[in-house]
């Protein structure tokens, strides 16, 4: 089942009058089925995090359409976005993005609560996920009591408990020491398999992109390539090595 | 290199948003100390109290008060202002700029604003100084009609400057503290661990809310001295308790209310309650402060409005009549019509009348282990009802006739002795012939005339017991009494020319004589002054005070900021966001202020025991002083309310 579809989508900078034009995304199409996780690379500057922002409705396309679970989303309005995004998508940011004001349950009952939700069905919700996840002895902790590693498994089942079409996260072991980006790569794989979720990331780190069953590489606003994973996952890395190298990217 | 001044003035100009609300206050205390000092320069305003020191003595007081109370205010909110602009400091550090060159910088900027708010407000002080004048006469006599000269206070100008010059250089030696404790590595560090949450303590809470208690206990009693010696135990209670409770009584009930999930699970519940309990250990002082402030200023306005309003009903009640003497009529009649002639002033009414007395056999009564007795020297002042019913035609108190059945008599008494009214009813009066029940009991004793309690009695045993000679018109060595001689006359409260020729005629020719007008103005200076000063002490309370709070949001507004965006990502709506910026600035508002006037309802049924329950004459003197009070009450809360619209739309717009 389709669950993204993105037609000629362009974003524009700077389209004041007077100063210059950028143009930070050229035309790109693609589709997203469910269950899959994608990957998505290319070197600073390429629109990686832009397409990102504009597939979570966080930023808005100058041209094309977006379709959402079915739903052109293009033409909403900001509110309706809001609740969109609450109830379709779930957010994975590099640095967490948790409020240090909250607790780690409340920070990830949060979009349950934006929704609407009753106090019973959050818990329950949130008892089958941090369970999962691992993090059940540490909810009622403030995040700065955790380390990164943890923070962003709160983050993860902040993104899953709404059971969102759609789980964007972006560059979400940047801040992670190599054990627990290791740690928590398997943890979305584990998220994609076990509810099949489909995830699209944004890395430029070749080794989390090899956790992704399909890579679409982007350079200057467009799509360049597409790598899929096939069972040997030493040759994936490789391949992945040898496109970005190609891209100029800062692999490795 | 770019000079430091010229530096200064672009970061004043950057900082403009921040500094506009920090100017206006500033410049607002500078107007109430020089308008002060002014005051005190004033020539028609010292010839007004000159005969009394402690005029003088009270306006020199608030004066210091406000001094002390603008420096603290100062120097807390331009540290806030230098924390909050951390990063900017910081930088200039990493550019290798020394501390005390960045002291030097912080220290211009204030000078040049501080400067410019010095000017300002002196000048609006000089351009204001007849108005404030005119208020104080005009409010404090009863009939100011002198021209007020416009001129400049030199000697107020000169100390203001000097005094606030001097406040601006303990603002950059604070300034400069608070800059040596920066540490330049905060810079790279994100504002995150400013703050961590406290879950209070429960003790706290308790203990808090029982030093309020035993507080509020003792003002509540009705017994006035114990209320006057224990002033100072309460404020103590009351202050400390409130302190404990912003402390760590505040974080527990936050977290009591976040333990309910069912509430607490709400969006807009969630996001506040945590951002407010997250920012509460760095405001709770602020609070405090601000609630034991407003406790102050309400207390101070409410208790100036409802003396200022009581003085016209307290006047008739001490006086009850326009003009009366007793004794000496032959003289000075002739020259009392004169002198209304001569005023062109209509006497209403005019009636003259024996001043009766009696002394009947009554049993004492105890009160509150106090004997009261009654006998020849505690004796009665005693009237037939048509007599006291004529002379309450002349008195202004507008009672109702009252009538008497025989064999019945209506007592009277002041307001002083409570509880004497379910005592005394069924009394028997006895009376050499004759006994007499007391039916009715007034604490509207309007017609005693030097004597303490009233009676009145039907016509037909008036007359009986005169005749037996119970009712006398003599005195304990057989002279007989003065005549008594009441008038009602034509805006008795205006006249101050009329009033003096009176008190002329009258002086050392009666026995005794008063008129309402003396006793108006003798009230009216004393608390005219207590409620102007009331007045403007509450206004420079609420203004500092609430700029504070505006201060500490728009502060935390900015470190605030990336969470709404954060919230925004995850799918908050406008309207949830909305709703969630007043749920988080709401409370900081309305608790100090909910807290303070609580206080203050306590400390005015305090003040209801100690003096309005003698100057306001009806049952329960505490209502009619609770809603004059909930008038000042109201205005109160209106600035505020002003204040809060005013930090939510900035604190929106930083959010944004």
């Amino acid at each position: 089942m389709q669950i993204l579809k993105a037609e000629n989508i362009s974003k524009v900078y700077g389209s004041k009058k007077g100063s210059k034009q950028y143009m930070a995304l050229r035309n790109i199409s693609f589709e997203v089925d469910e269950g899959e996780f994608i990957g998505v690379m290319g070197p600073s500057g390429s629109g990686k995090t832009t397409l990102l922002n504009i597939l979570g409705s966080i930023d808005k396309p100058t041209t094309g359409r977006l379709i959402v679970d079915g739903r052109d989303i293009t033409g909403l309005s900001k509110d309706q976005l809001a609740i969109h995004r609450v109830k379709k998508i779930g957010f994975i940011f590099q640095d967490y993005n948790l409020l240090e004001t909250m607790t780690l349950k409340e920070n990830i009952i949060l979009p349950l609560a934006i929704a609407g939700y009753k106090a019973q069905v959050m818990e329950s919700k949130l008892h089958t996920f941090a369970k999962d996840l691992g993090i059940m002895r540490i909810l009622d902790k403030y995040p700065y009591e955790v380390s990164g590693g943890e923070q962003q498994r709160a983050a993860a089942c902040r993104a899953l408990i709404t059971n969102p079409k759609l789980i964007l996260a972006d560059e979400p072991t940047g801040n992670l020491d190599s054990k627990s980006g290791k740690d928590l790569l398997e943890l979305l794989t584990f998220i994609n398999s076990e509810y099949r979720a489909t995830i699209l990331m944004v890395t430029h780190d070749v080794f989390a992109a090899s956790y992704c069953q399909k890579i679409m590489f982007i350079r200057d606003g467009e799509i360049y390539n597409e790598l899929y994973a096939g069972d040997d996952k030493k040759q994936f890395f490789d391949s992945i090595i040898d496109v970005m190298s190609v891209l100029g990217g800062e692999a490795i | 290199m770019i000079k430091l001044s010229t530096l200064a003035i672009r970061n004043i100009k950057r900082n403009f948003k921040r500094y506009v609300m920090y100017f206006f206050s500033l410049s607002f205390s500078v107007f109430t100390a020089y308008s002060f000092l002014a005051l005190l320069e004033n020539e028609q305003v010292s010839n007004a109290f000159i005969y009394d020191d402690r005029y003088r003595a009270l306006l020199l007081v608030f004066g210091i008060i406000i001094m002390v109370f603008v420096m603290f205010f100062l120097i807390s909110s331009n540290n806030s202002f230098i924390r909050a602009r951390k990063k900017e400091i910081s930088t200039y550090s990493l550019f290798g700029m020394t501390n005390r060159k960045i002291g030097k910088l912080l220290f211009i900027e204030t000078m040049i604003v501080g400067l410019i708010a010095l000017a300002l407000g002196i000048g609006v002080g000089i351009f204001l100084s007849k108005l404030t004048a005119m208020i104080l006469l005009d409010i404090s006599l009863v009939s100011f009609t002198g021209d007020i000269r416009f001129n400049i206070a030199h000697k107020a100008v000169y100390i203001t400057t000097l005094i606030f010059l001097a406040i601006f250089c303990l603002m950059g030696l604070s300034g400069l503290r608070v800059i040596n404790k920066f540490e330049l590595i905060d810079l790279f560090k994100a504002d995150k661990m400013a703050e961590s949450n406290s879950e209070g303590s429960i003790i706290a809470l308790i203990l808090s809310l029982l030093l309020i208690g035993a507080g509020y206990y003792l003002a509540i009693q009705e017994d006035s001295f114990l209320v006057v010696g224990a002033s100072i135990p309460i404020l103590v209670l009351v202050i400390s308790g409130t302190y404990l409770f912003f402390w760590g009584g505040l974080s527990k009930v936050l977290h009591l209310i976040k333990k309910n999930k069912g509430r607490h699970y709400k969006a807009i519940n969630l996001i506040s309650i945590s951002m407010f309990s997250h920012r509460i250990k760095s405001i709770a002082s602020t609070m405090a402060t601000i609630a034991v402030l407003s406790a102050v200023a309400t207390t101070a306005i409410a208790t100036g409005f409802t003396l200022y309003r009581s003085i016209e009903k307290n006047v008739y009640d001490t006086v009850r009549f326009d003009m009366y003497f007793y004794g000496g009529q032959e003289e000075v009649l002739d020259d009392v019509y004169k002198a209304f002639e001569r005023h062109k002033i209509k006497i209403l009414d005019e009636y003259t009348t024996q001043r009766y007395k009696c002394s009947p056999d009554m049993e004492p009564i105890i009160i509150e282990g106090r004997e009261i007795t009654f006998d020849q020297e505690n004796y009665f002042r005693v009237y037939s009802e048509s007599e006291y019913n004529r002379l309450n035609s002349v008195a202004r108190l507008n009672l109702k006739p009252v009538h008497i059945k025989p064999g019945e008599a209506m007592f009277g008494y002041p307001n002083m002795i409570k509880g004497l009214e379910s005592k005394i009813n069924g009394k028997l009066l006895k009376f050499s012939n004759q006994t007499l029940k007391i039916t009715a009991v007034t604490q509207k004793n309007i017609l005693a005339f030097g004597a303490v309690y009233t009676l009145v009695l039907n016509d037909s045993d008036f007359d009986a017991l005169y005749r037996s000679g119970d009712i006398v018109v003599i005195d304990p060595y057989g002279e007989p009494l003065d005549k008594v001689t009441v008038f009602k006359f034509e805006n008795p409260l205006k006249f101050r020319d009329l009033n003096v020729k009176l008190v002329q005629i009258l002086e050392g020719k009666t026995g005794s004589y008063r008129t309402a007008y003396n006793h108006y103005s003798e009230s009216l200076e004393t608390f005219g002054l207590v409620c102007f000063i009331g007045f403007f002490m509450s206004v420079v309370f609420i203004l500092m005070t609430a700029s504070l709070l505006y201060f500490k949001q728009i502060m935390a507004a900015e470190e605030e900021g990336h969470q709404y965006k954060m919230l925004r990502k995850i799918g908050m709506d406008m309207q949830v966001e909305k709703k969630v910026i007043v749920k988080r600035l709401f409370p900081v508002f309305l608790i100090p202020l909910v807290v303070g006037i609580i206080h203050s309802i306590f400390a005015m049924k305090a003040a209801d025991t100690v003096i309005f329950s003698y100057m306001i004459p009806v049952e329960n003197s505490y209502l009619t002083v609770l809603s004059y009070s909930g008038v000042m009450y109201g205005v109160y809360a209106l600035v505020y309310g002003i204040f809060y619209f005013i930090t939510k739309g900035q604190y929106s717009r930083i959010v944004k």
